[in-house]
């Protein structure tokens, strides 16, 4: 009897421990930012103290840059140390997630352009327009299209950091072996298809083109779908352009050069990454950004091996245009040092680091030139050329959502699964639920 | 890790009993009561905490739905309903079972064979035993890792060894039918040293004199196998059944390192507690997640219990 | 003559079955190893190359780039042996009471913790994932040690120890006027170690190579164990398989070495609890 009571009483102090810390969770998420946010003011006022803020990223490839303009910043800040923290981009949206729900977010972390409105309207970034104005930086220094993609309601809330543009990487030593010509810019799809078919040698295990859908949608159908004359979004952000039959071309391009066995089949990119095959001369062309020629030029295969243009066109030219934004997490405890560090990061000095490394496009009117002389090896010139025929990232308020079932659905399409007109149509009927919910 | 509560029930709590009530009449030092609960303290309100409040705040949460960065609200059944109108719900569950059913059997076999061979008196044994084992202390994604490689369809050594002998082998990882069974494979790997020196000790317990009576009556050593050393160990049998029952339900690892979020082949490969972290940590919908979580407990709870039945059946106690 | 010859083969049979599964229990260490020192190209050679032409000693350099290994390395070390410490002093002091220790409730207390054992560990993931939150706890290495210090299993396991203890000793040192710490911290525990061992050996592993907890909570690289540490390298280098066996050698070779040097405590560890985490 004593037993039962005891056990009783234990059962009623967990039920009410669940049930009181239950309500306390459900106020307390949404109280604790503002509560952070307080407190990151005051902190701030204290300025003689050593203060460290973390910059988070994906790409390891830029992290000597990034590193390089951190030291930069350091010496000019004593007071201020800056940690780099490296997530791969597998896993940089998950974690950035699982951070920002937990209030763990770096200070100061990289954006895109899928994501900004999603972070900015949740109230997990700082607005930046205020403190643009009263530094006296002027927004004229970066491209008004990078402006407006990290902006949100008319306040910014991204420094544009960089751009980038897709080209066609091809490997010369397999174009020489087979005797062709190297791709140039009067190349279009049908002649990217025959080269494409006359490097492929099913015995030796070599293919003319990766069909890299699942790496990347910035690199491969976004951009044939404009060259097909389709659009992924209409202008107006309420229905998918995928039902469309220019689009559902522009997959098919995709779609073919497997079927034709031009390209490696989707296990076989799943077990070995697009970009691996193509820095061991498994696959002799490669749609990717002009972010890759760091990887290539420091790649022992690639670095006297590959050159790249722009890419071929379809009923007219085109490559998506994209960018990356510093951002401040809002509940950062030092607001005033992640300003001065995303201040930095958007001036020519730092512009200037990343062009003359190589790293990336930089977004600072005046700067690429730099960026292309960085390596004489390949033509990088070809990315700032595309940037008359290039057309926006195309985005929307939950790009994150049916970006989701873009890759899973395409991935069906492309591995035979289901026909990829089907995959499409699945897609369009699907996102545009998605954007209905939009508000 | 939450496994051997095996031997639990038998000899203790009739003996404490007795004590108990023995010691009623006995005067109590209040010295006692104070040790007694002090030194239980740290660890019982640590598993109140960490363990058993848990289990009521996840059931909370199942009945809840959760919006982006931590809100949430009530929102009654929906999430058991959606669970089981959700085709990749059961196909998660099938993984599990099939994963489950058989790696164990094969597992148990191969080490009993392992440790039938390694304990006999023959040269090299004990470097045999430290190389079987050398798995089981091996990080799980560290052997996730080395299998893919081991597996890659087209540079992988697996298929270039079953080429030489005129075999093509199958894309292991991203073939739909056959990626389980290719984890399946990884896992009795890594499960073999783990139940071979489980089974030697009890080999070891196993009487000579049972053999002997048997040599007298001119049994070879398959009979002797089947017939005294299986029966004998059945105790130790059902007890790896069990400790590998709860392990394999609980497969995470291999999936998230082996296959990956991102493979063609996922929804034919994702174990329960993978589309539970799925749901809970990358899709955030941790109400949905809960959920998951209370019908592997469920599960889990059924599975053990009809074990703990079933023994009865075939299990000899001698 | 003829029994001699069949014993003969009848071991050289059972010599080849073992050879055999020595191969495919110990071949995919051996080739994550020569994997470690080729380079990209040598490594999707068909057919494959045994050793490389050169040994590429930097890819083992490459990764310790990519990756904060000195920061792994030290937070792998740092929670498991805080882990199994805590573990032993708690679990030993719970254990001792149960198995010694008269108190009301003491059968009922015990019976609840027991049922934690039933529990699959992912039903506790949320709420201590929350618990972690609220205080403040995300990346941190208490993340990693505190939840992990309170065992049912741990308290289980010793109590089996303590429990087969004589009754003479405690009641020939409550004599000479020890206390009950006393009696558990000078006699009791000193005759437990075989129980302690195994339960370091079993906390220890676990903790080393525990994966979902860690990738759950700490996902800053400078915070990361081994284990998710690895699983950030897979997403980093897309496939470069000599680089990524490069770290899967890093984060492996420790606790082989430790198995190596405590090999009959492993084995008696397993025996003992059944347990591989």
């Amino acid at each position: 009897m004593k037993k039962w009571i005891s056990l009783a009483a234990i059962a009623g102090l967990v039920l009410a421990m669940a049930a009181c810390s239950s309500s306390t969770g459900a106020s307390g998420g949404s109280g604790g930012n503002g509560g952070s946010g307080g407190g990151g003011g005051g902190s701030g006022g204290d300025k003689q103290e050593k203060v460290t803020i973390t910059y988070g990223l994906w790409d390891q490839n830029q992290v000597p840059a990034m590193q390089e303009i951190a030291n930069k910043f350091q010496e000019a800040n004593p007071s201020i140390t800056v940690k780099i923290e490296v997530t791969p981009w597998d896993q940089y949206w998950t974690k950035l997630e699982t951070a920002a729900t937990g209030g763990t977010l770096p200070d100061v972390f990289w954006m895109n352009g899928v994501n900004i409105i999603k972070y900015a309207s949740n109230k997990m970034l700082t607005p930046l327009s205020d403190k643009v104005k009263s530094g006296n930086i002027s927004l004229d220094n970066y491209p008004k299209s990078l402006v407006d993609l990290y902006s949100y309601n008319g306040t910014l809330y991204g420094m544009p950091k960089d751009f980038d543009t897709v080209g066609l990487w091809y490997n010369k030593k397999m174009f020489d072996a087979a005797g062709l010509k190297y791709p140039d810019e009067t190349w279009d799809w049908s002649k990217l298809r025959d080269a494409a078919t006359k490097l492929t040698d099913p015995a030796k295990g070599v293919w003319g083109m990766a069909s890299a859908l699942a790496a990347s949608e910035q690199t491969t159908y976004y951009n044939t779908i404009f060259q097909a004359g389709g659009y992924v979004i209409s202008p107006d952000k309420k229905s998918s352009g995928y039902d469309k039959p220019e689009a559902i071309e522009g997959m098919k391009f995709w779609s073919d050069l497997i079927k034709d066995k031009l390209s490696p089949t989707v296990a076989q990119m799943t077990e070995t990454a697009p970009r691996n095959l193509f820095e061991s001369g498994k696959v002799a062309m490669l749609t990717d950004g002009s972010w890759a020629q760091i990887e290539f030029s420091k790649n022992e295969y690639t670095k006297d091996k590959v050159d790249v243009t722009v890419l071929p066109q379809g009923k007219k030219r085109a490559t998506v245009i994209h960018g990356l934004g510093n951002v401040i997490a809002a509940n950062s405890k030092h607001q005033k040092e992640a300003w001065e560090f995303v201040k930095f990061l958007g001036s020519k000095d730092a512009a200037d680091i990343q062009a003359k490394t190589g790293t990336t496009i930089p977004a600072y009117n005046g700067t690429q030139d730099a960026w292309v002389k960085s390596n004489p090896n390949f033509h990088l010139q070809i990315f700032i050329d595309e940037l008359q025929y290039s057309v926006p990232y195309p985005v929307s308020k939950d790009a994150p959502k049916w970006q989701e079932v873009e890759k899973s659905t395409f991935n069906k399409g492309l591995s035979g699964e289901i026909p990829m007109e089907e995959a499409a149509k699945q897609v369009a009927a699907k996102m545009n639920e998605l954007l209905k919910q939009e508000k | 890790m939450n496994s051997t509560e095996l031997d639990l029930p038998r000899q203790p709590v009739l003996d404490e009993r007795k004590q108990a009530k023995k010691r009623r009449f006995n005067p109590r030092t209040r010295g006692d009561y104070f040790w007694g609960y002090l030194m239980i303290a740290p660890t019982v309100l640590g598993l109140l905490v960490f363990s058993i409040w848990p289990v009521f705040q996840t059931l909370y949460f199942s009945f809840t739905s959760w919006g982006s960065f931590g809100n949430y609200e009530w929102t009654g059944t929906d999430n058991y309903k959606a669970m089981f109108a959700d085709p990749m719900f059961w196909m998660a569950l099938r993984n599990t079972f099939i994963y489950t059913c058989v790696t164990i059997p094969c597992a148990i076999a191969l080490s009993i064979v392992a440790a039938v061979l390694l304990n006999q008196k023959i040269r090299g044994v004990t470097l045999y035993r430290t190389l079987y084992f050398l798995p089981v202390v091996t990080m799980p994604s560290a052997v996730a890792m080395v299998w893919k490689w081991l597996y890659n369809a087209d540079y992988g050594l697996i298929n270039y060894l079953l080429g030489a002998i005129g075999i093509k082998g199958p894309s292991w990882l991203t073939d739909p039918d056959i990626a389980l069974y290719s984890m399946v494979i990884v896992a009795v790997w890594a499960a073999i040293g783990n139940n071979m020196v489980i089974f030697l000790s009890g080999l070891q317990g196993i009487p000579v004199s049972y053999y002997e009576a048997a040599a007298i009556d001119g049994a070879g050593s398959f009979k002797n196998f089947i017939f005294i050393t299986l029966p004998l160990l059945t105790p130790t049998i059902f007890f790896v059944t069990i400790i590998s029952l709860i392990g394999a339900f609980q497969v995470f690892d291999l999936v998230f390192m082996m296959i990956g979020p991102n493979s063609i082949v996922i929804e034919q490969t994702q174990s329960v507690v993978f589309l539970f972290y799925k749901n809970a940590f990358m899709l955030n919908n941790k109400g949905y997640a809960a959920a998951i979580a209370m019908v592997l407990f469920v599960i889990i709870l059924l599975v053990t219990i009809v074990q703990m039945k079933l023994q009865k059946k075939w299990v000899h106690y001698s | 003559m003829n029994a001699k010859t069949a014993r003969s083969a009848q071991k050289l049979v059972v010599h080849a079955v073992l050879i055999i599964g020595a191969m495919f229990m110990v071949g995919p260490f051996i080739w994550m190893l020569l994997t470690s020192v080729k380079t990209f190209g040598e490594s999707t050679l068909v057919p494959p190359v045994i050793f490389p032409a050169k040994f590429q000693w930097h890819n083992y350099k490459d990764v310790t780039a990519v990756l904060p290994f000195v920061h792994f390395y030290w937070n792998t070390v740092i929670s498991s042996v805080a882990k199994t410490l805590g573990q032993l002093l708690l679990c030993s002091l719970a254990a001792y009471s149960f198995a010694r220790i008269e108190f009301p409730g003491r059968n009922v207390i015990f019976i609840i913790v027991l049922s934690v054992l039933m529990v699959p560990s992912q039903i506790h993931i949320l709420p201590q994932y929350m618990i972690m939150k609220s205080l403040g706890w995300l990346n941190s290495l208490q993340a990693l040690i505190v939840p992990g210090l309170f065992s049912a299993f741990g308290t289980f396991l010793l109590r089996q120890f303590f429990m087969t203890l004589p009754k003479e000793l405690e009641e020939a040192a409550k004599l000479d006027g020890c206390n009950h710490f006393q009696i558990y911290y000078r006699i009791m525990l000193p005759m437990v170690v075989p129980g302690l061992i195994a339960l370091s050996i079993i906390t220890m592993l676990w903790a080393w190579n525990d994966l979902l907890w860690p990738l759950v909570v700490n996902n800053s690289p400078e915070k990361m164990p081994l284990s998710v540490g690895l699983a950030s390298l897979q997403g980093q280098n897309l496939t470069n398989y000599p680089v990524i066996m490069a770290g899967a050698v890093l984060a492996i070779w420790p606790m082989l070495l430790l198995f190596l040097l405590l090999q009959r405590y492993f084995v008696e560890g397993i025996t003992l609890t059944g347990t591989k985490g």
